[in-house]
């Protein structure tokens, strides 16, 4: 019921569904009350009166009336009745016979499978006019008939869309979880699989309509329908049959103006709810962010000596309802040109919020509502979306979470490593460019024979490898990498380290590592910046990090870490959760979670203030205990 | 006296590589991915094991085919000493029950007592049904209440169990309003509802925060210090498999090249295999000192298997030997085996 309501929520909002939704109201409404809407029954006899033959549009038949005297008004008004429900019973019964298909074939595969498509495909080529005329021959006219030949043609395309989605989520671990605990395959399928299938179904249900309304006009203006049903389609066959050729050409407008009116009014309506369902349809955008005034105190102090220092970085995001949330506030840091800097926490912290906002990357609902990224002692926040482009990647490059994603499939690694390289104009010939991007794969560790391969046929370690060799094309001065290693094997993750440490050595890089994994970034860092509900909680040197952490979180952090030389330590774990963005909690922010929670700290926000050089800490209890020394 | 629950003995489970039209026209043989390799292993009552190795190690079609979810090609799966070879997606053959001589009945009855964790608590439920609908489920899969109440009753308890109290607090939410964290405890409270004797469990924290694998392992282990449980624990991570296991198989290749108590393999480890996972593993507070054996590139095609020791294009101390010769698992002492020809006094001494 609730995503129902969130389903008309967004639909609301997109004018042109709801026009669509006016357009099919008013001739639903039609149909329903055809009886008081008409000022005539065209069902009725009407006495033969000369005048009143094909007569054009006058005050009292303002559509005009047909070669036998009737209303035209009245009768697309009573046509509508037979049309829409020829395309909606059509379309109902295609959308059936569709999703059983699709649905049987999805999930049993193997030999059902393949009969099951290769009847669609055998469907599909023969053109349906002619079948369908061939069918109506043998069975015989009637609207009974048409909403079958329309059921019976029309399902393939369903069937197609359902298999495939049935496909991938046979193979979602609920689905393989479910199946462990033993379910039948009944259950699994109305359980489970038809309640997914049901929004795709809606979405195509509605632009087949369109379909079935189409066909059902070209049948009976064939002259294959019901002769004695009043159709949109079979007022066109009258109208063409016999008012055109005697002078009548106004009575084709008004059944095919109808039928234009109904197909438009669902296709606008399935688009909108194809793309409500179908999230990835949906689209972001990048907005420049307002101008900031600075006033607070920078903590730590802007260095002019750093190639990226980001002072006071405060990030909103605007929820559905128009709320602001405060997803990172006043985050500082420095980074020294060839040093690389963590940025730490759990998920939710707010971490790639702020990896996003430092490339001007937010989605739609991001705001940097304050601060400054200054690169090269230049403010980012303050350049057009064209300067943004122009850093980015030459000059601030990333490496995302999910090698597999970042590489096109169907082109081979090496070429897309040159077109970046031409794009960005940092060669000028075809041939710069190959020799640039065999040193490139070179200095990753690919063989320069696997360069012209592609995704599929390398590794995941060798994927990560790519990524990072095209994110070093422009000979970048800083990479961001967001959980580099995350989804490695041990093994690989180890090799990427070694390889990201030597890049920083050999090219004097300025490395951004954003993970919650604390065993890489000890071997990766020079800084750590621990962060907690999208605040710093501690930002010092890796050594004083892992040494001697201040900040409770950040020792609760190094606790949970499982030591291999130890292993009967206890893991500790840190109970609860970060906290929501529309529900942070007062004073600190860590505080429901610490187990050194003092009176003050449900008050009073923390301030990271420094507690030896280059170490600052957020928490009122560490700065308690240094005062009291 | 320990009792043993799964024993799992010379499995083997082979994926055919689909043949192209030429292949099938021009009569080339059948290739087969060599997943499991020949697989043998005991879990005790009570018992923690980790199954340990990368991506391609065959870790997880173990598990998938100790569940039934995947048949295997050949072998002995006996469970509670029954053989639950085929027992692959919940139904059975005619012949195959006759061979087994246990019912459809007897067959849920049995598959209720072994239930999965799965790596991913986002992907592993439904987001369309409650938490209490999906701890609900296997309970009316197995027709295991009679009414309402006592399926209240046993949903409560399973999720308390799991740290999600008071119960009726989470019951009404769907995943998406939960935590990772939260998520995986729903996993495991819809798989102990149904008061299982073993559990599978396939890298379950390895999805989740640092900070909340702690949690989830500390309930593991409370799981198996309340209910003898035995738990099968997949894992690429010796890190957490150290921190809570009882025994360990490191696996590659699709086989088993060294196995024993979790803490002789870790502080005595034989196999190079072992000793280069072991010395890559990423701890803050490792001595910076301390060598690390990095091995270059990935785990081969394991259909395409390299000649004698499987590991030994990869390995750190590889001899000539090792290109023909494929070392069988020996005994370093009662309980800890290795699989490598260094192990033999031939080769030991004159390295």
């Amino acid at each position: 019921m609730t995503n129902i309501l969130r389903a008309w929520n967004i639909f609301k909002r997109k004018p042109m569904a709801m026009v669509g939704l006016v357009m099919l109201l008013t001739v639903v409404t039609m149909a329903v009350f055809a009886p008081l809407l008409a000022p005539f029954d065209p069902y009725a006899k009407v006495p033969f009166e000369a005048d009143k033959i094909l007569a054009p549009p006058n005050a009292e038949h303002f559509l005009g009336t047909d070669d036998v005297g009737k209303d035209v008004w009245s009768q697309i008004i009573y046509g509508a009745r037979i049309s829409l429900l020829v395309g909606f019973l059509g379309s109902i019964m295609s959308i059936l016979i569709g999703t059983m298909v699709g649905i049987v074939a999805g999930y049993y595969g193997g030999r059902m499978d393949q009969f099951l498509m290769r009847l669609v495909d055998f469907l599909m080529i023969i053109p349906g006019l002619p079948l369908m005329l061939v069918i109506i021959a043998v069975l015989g006219r009637g609207l009974d008939k048409i909403i079958l030949v329309i059921g019976l043609l029309y399902w393939t395309y369903t069937s197609r869309l359902v298999r495939s989605l049935v496909i991938s989520l046979k193979e979602r671990q609920y689905i393989l979880r479910i199946r462990s605990l033993g379910a039948s395959h009944a259950r699994i399928i109305f359980l489970h699989i038809f309640p997914q299938v049901v929004p795709l179904i809606v979405a195509q249900g509605v632009l087949s309509v369109s379909n079935a309304i189409i066909s059902e006009s070209v049948l009976s203006f064939l002259g294959l329908g019901d002769p004695l049903a009043i159709s949109w389609g079979s007022m066109l066959n009258f109208a063409f049959a016999r008012a055109v050729t005697r002078g009548g050409w106004w009575f084709l407008l008004p059944p095919g103006f109808a039928i234009v009116w109904v197909s438009l009014s669902v296709i606008l309506i399935g688009t909108a709810l194809e793309e409500i369902f179908n999230p990835r349809l949906r689209t972001h955008h990048l907005f420049d962010p307002r101008k900031m005034v600075q006033t607070k105190e920078n903590i730590p102090a802007q260095d002019a000596n750093a190639v990226l220092s980001v002072q006071n970085l405060s990030i909103d995001y605007i929820a559905q309802n128009g709320t602001a949330l405060h997803a990172v506030q006043d985050v500082s840091f420095n980074l020294q040109p060839g040093r690389s800097i963590g940025l730490v926490g759990e998920s939710g912290c707010g971490k790639t919020t702020v990896m996003l906002a430092l490339m001007r990357l937010l989605p739609e609902s991001g705001r940097i509502t304050g601060g400054q990224v200054h690169f090269n002692n230049d403010n980012l926040l303050n350049k057009s979306e064209a300067q943004m482009c122009a850093i980015r990647w030459a000059d601030l490059s990333i490496v995302f979470q999910g090698a597999m994603n970042a590489l096109n499939p169907v082109r081979t690694v090496e070429s897309q490593i040159i077109e970046a390289l031409l794009h960005h104009k940092a060669v000028t010939t075809k041939e710069q460019a190959r020799q640039r991007a065999a040193e490139l794969l070179d200095l990753v560790g690919i063989a320069p024979q696997r360069s012209t391969q592609y995704q599929h046929q390398y590794s995941g370690g060798m994927r990560q490898r790519a990524v990072i060799a095209m994110a070093l094309a422009c000979n970048p001065q800083i990479i961001i990498a967001d959980e580099p290693t995350t989804a490695l094997d041990v093994m690989i993750q180890a090799q990427i380290i070694v390889l990201l440490n030597k890049l920083r050595k050999e090219l004097n890089l300025s490395l951004i590592l954003v993970t919650h994994d604390l065993g890489v970034v000890s071997e990766v860092c020079d800084d750590v910046l621990v962060m907690y509900g999208g605040k710093v909680a501690e930002y010092a040197p890796a050594e004083i990090i892992f040494k001697q952490p201040q900040h409770p979180y950040t020792q609760r952090l190094l606790q949970a870490f499982p030591d291999i030389a130890h292993p009967s330590v206890t893991l500790a774990s840190i109970p609860g959760t970060p906290p929501q963005l529309d529900s942070l909690p007062t004073g600190c922010r860590f505080h429901p979670r610490c187990q050194l929670v003092q009176p003050i700290c449900l008050d009073a926000t923390p301030q990271p203030l420094p507690s030896a050089t280059s170490h600052w800490v957020a928490c009122h209890v560490a700065h308690n205990t240094r005062e009291a020394k | 006296m320990t009792q043993t629950i799964l024993s799992v003995n010379k499995l083997y489970k082979y994926f055919p590589v689909a043949r192209t039209i030429i292949e099938r026209l021009t009569f080339r043989p059948q290739k087969v991915v060599h997943a499991v390799d020949g697989v043998t292993f005991e879990l005790n009552k009570g018992e923690i094991m980790a199954l340990v190795g990368e991506s391609g190690s065959g870790k997880t079609t173990v598990s998938m085919n100790v569940l039934g979810l995947q048949t295997p090609t050949s072998g002995q799966i006996l469970f509670q000493d029954n053989d639950v070879a085929r027992w692959a997606q919940g139904k059975l053959s005619a012949e195959e029950n006759a061979a087994l001589q246990l019912g459809r009945q007897q067959v849920m009855a049995l598959r209720r007592k072994a239930q999965m964790i799965f790596q991913d608590p986002y992907e592993s439920l439904d987001p369309r049904q409650t938490v209490f609908q999906i701890v609900a489920e296997p309970l009316e899969i197995h027709g295991l209440v009679q009414n309402e109440e006592e399926k209240h009753a046993r949903v409560k308890d399973a999720l308390e169990v799991c740290g999600l109290s008071p119960a009726e607090h989470f019951w009404d939410r769907h995943p998406d309003r939960l935590s990772g964290g939260q998520r995986q405890r729903v996993v495991i409270a819809a798989a102990l509802v149904l008061e299982p004797e073993l559990l599978v469990a396939d890298e379950p924290v390895s999805m989740l925060d640092v900070s909340i694998r702690a949690e989830i392992l500390n309930l593991l282990l409370k799981l198996r210090n309340e209910r003898q449980l035995a738990i099968l624990y997949t894992t690429h991570d010796l890190a957490t498999a150290g921190f809570f296991t009882d025994k360990m198989a490191v696996m590659y290749l699709g086989r088993i090249v060294e196995i024993g108590a979790t803490r002789d393999v870790l502080t005595n480890p034989q196999h190079p295999y072992t000793k280069a996972l072991i010395s890559v593993l990423p701890t803050p507070n490792k001595n910076p000192k301390q060598s690390r054996t990095i091995l270059e590139g990935d785990v081969p095609n394991p259909i395409n298997l390299p000649t004698g020791c499987r590991f030994h294009p990869r390995c750190p101390v590889a001899m000539t030997a090792c290109k023909s010769t494929d070392p069988q698992l020996m005994a370093i002492d009662k309980k800890h085996q290795a699989a490598c020809l260094l192990m033999h006094k031939e080769f030991a001494t004159s390295r």
